[in-house]
């Protein structure tokens, strides 16, 4: 496809299917990336056509409307009671969020699975091993609004976690990005990455969570900081 | 609802009953009022989610469960399926609530799509996996039997969309139901109907249109 043949009255008349889901994911990812380069009214204008397409189907599904099992009530409230998994809204909302989101959940678990156990050739740090040999191991995951995803396996019981980075940017020049233990009123440092700590992805063991209640991310000027001074680019609950 | 205590599954659906009130005619827009009155709540209930509430979480499955479970179902035809599909939903609705943006729309809106998203790769990942299975074939599946309660969706509200759905042409209608219902994509759809793209895009485009301003939803 010619990106240069595109038209505003083309690229928004596609606005349909691609609300409707009526086509092929390269497609998709195509027209979007089409749709960026476009400007910025021909990217408000197919946003809205989405947007109402949108509104139009979910008022239409009155007439679809159908009761399901009764049991899926059950099955369902029980399993979010066990369900610790938590995805944060990532960047820029031009993507309907939860297709990132979903992505990001997707990645960051395959992330904390595969990065981990392929690393070679260090075995991984005992303290790791022991966080995901916990009975109360929890897995958050997160899009990191620059782009890739942070995903902490931490355990209560153990007092640590393992933080997976995938595939995110490194910070400007000049800059690192900053871990910092959140409890009710201090935070503490938790270490920092470097460009060359973050790409393509990296581990870091996080000791002592003491009774935090959220990792966040922020970036910080020169090797880091004491305090957060930077702005905030994510955080993860530790619940 | 002050002083309730925690929103119901009652206090939603009154609301989507509360769209109904009054004539309704064709041409007579349904209230914004109570449209924006519903997507308030079912905003609220998605941030309560958000902050892992269970109670709102069960609140906003009641009020919109037959919603989704019925799109899917009708995507899928499958009764397996369609439950274990709605299921990945509303986990995934619990997973991701925090992404919800109200700027891009309505709650209603947002987890319709993210259902229809997943009925569709559901749909399309079962056909590409059994191309012989006559489960997806061009047959037409009846409609499920009406179980749902007056109470959750209002029987004047589903003559409505109905009607505004029967406004439309052959075409019009037909390029809807098979890219929405049965997963195809748009150059499936010329295919199916021996149409060129452009007139698939366009009658998909005026068919929305129609609908939208019949439904005043948009």
């Amino acid at each position: 496809m010619n990106p240069f043949s595109d038209s505003t009255a083309d690229l928004v008349e596609l606005a349909v299917p691609y609300a409707l889901h009526a086509m092929l994911d390269e497609e998709r990812d195509s027209l979007e990336s089409r749709v960026a380069n476009a400007g910025s009214a021909v990217a408000d204008a197919f946003y809205d056509e989405v947007r109402a397409v949108r509104e139009t189907m979910a008022a239409v599904s009155a007439t679809t409307a159908e009761e399901p099992p009764a049991e899926l009530r059950g099955r369902l409230l029980s399993a979010i009671a066990d369900d610790n998994v938590r995805v944060l809204p990532s960047g820029p909302r031009r993507r309907p969020a939860w297709m990132a989101a979903a992505a990001a959940v997707a990645i960051g678990l395959a992330a904390a699975g595969i990065g981990l156990s392929l690393r070679p050739p260090a075995p991984l740090p005992s303290t790791a091993q022991q966080v995901f040999a916990a009975t109360d191991v929890n897995t958050i995951s997160g899009a990191i609004p620059a782009g890739g995803t942070a995903t902490v396996v931490f355990s209560r019981d153990r007092n640590a976690g393992v933080l997976v980075m995938n595939d995110v940017p490194p910070p400007a020049p000049g800059t690192v990005y900053q871990m910092w233990l959140v409890s009710d009123g201090t935070t503490t440092s938790a270490g920092t990455m470097d460009a060359e700590a973050v790409a393509p992805s990296t581990t870091a063991v996080l000791d002592n969570l003491g009774d935090s209640t959220k990792l966040a991310f922020t970036v910080e000027p020169g090797s880091g900081s004491t305090q957060p001074t930077g702005p905030l680019i994510a955080e993860l609950p530790l619940i | 609802m002050g002083g309730r205590g925690p929103f119901t599954g009652t206090v939603v659906t009154l609301l989507l009953d509360r769209r109904l009130d009054g004539p309704v005619t064709l041409s007579d827009n349904v209230s914004d009022d109570a449209w924006s009155a519903l997507t308030a709540d079912l905003d609220a209930l998605l941030r309560r989610v958000a902050h892992r509430d269970p109670e709102a979480f069960a609140a906003l499955y009641d009020a919109t469960r037959s919603r989704v479970y019925g799109m899917v179902a009708r995507v899928l035809r499958d009764r397996g399926y369609s439950e274990e599909t709605t299921q990945d939903v509303y986990l995934q609705v619990w997973r991701t609530a925090e992404s919800y943006d109200p700027a891009s729309g309505s709650a209603l809106a947002w987890l319709l799509t993210l259902a229809h998203r997943r009925a569709v790769d559901r749909v399309r990942a079962e056909q590409a996996a059994s191309q012989r299975d006559s489960r997806y074939g061009a047959a037409t599946v009846e409609r499920a039997t009406d179980q749902v309660s007056d109470a959750v969706i209002s029987g004047e509200e589903r003559r409505r969309v109905t009607e505004c759905m029967a406004g439309l042409t052959e075409l019009q209608r037909e390029c809807i139901e098979l890219a929405y219902y049965r997963g195809l994509t748009y150059v499936q759809v010329s295919e199916r109907l021996s149409a060129n793209l452009a007139t698939v895009k366009s009658r998909m485009r005026d068919g929305l249109r129609g609908l939208r301003n019949c439904l005043g939803a948009g």
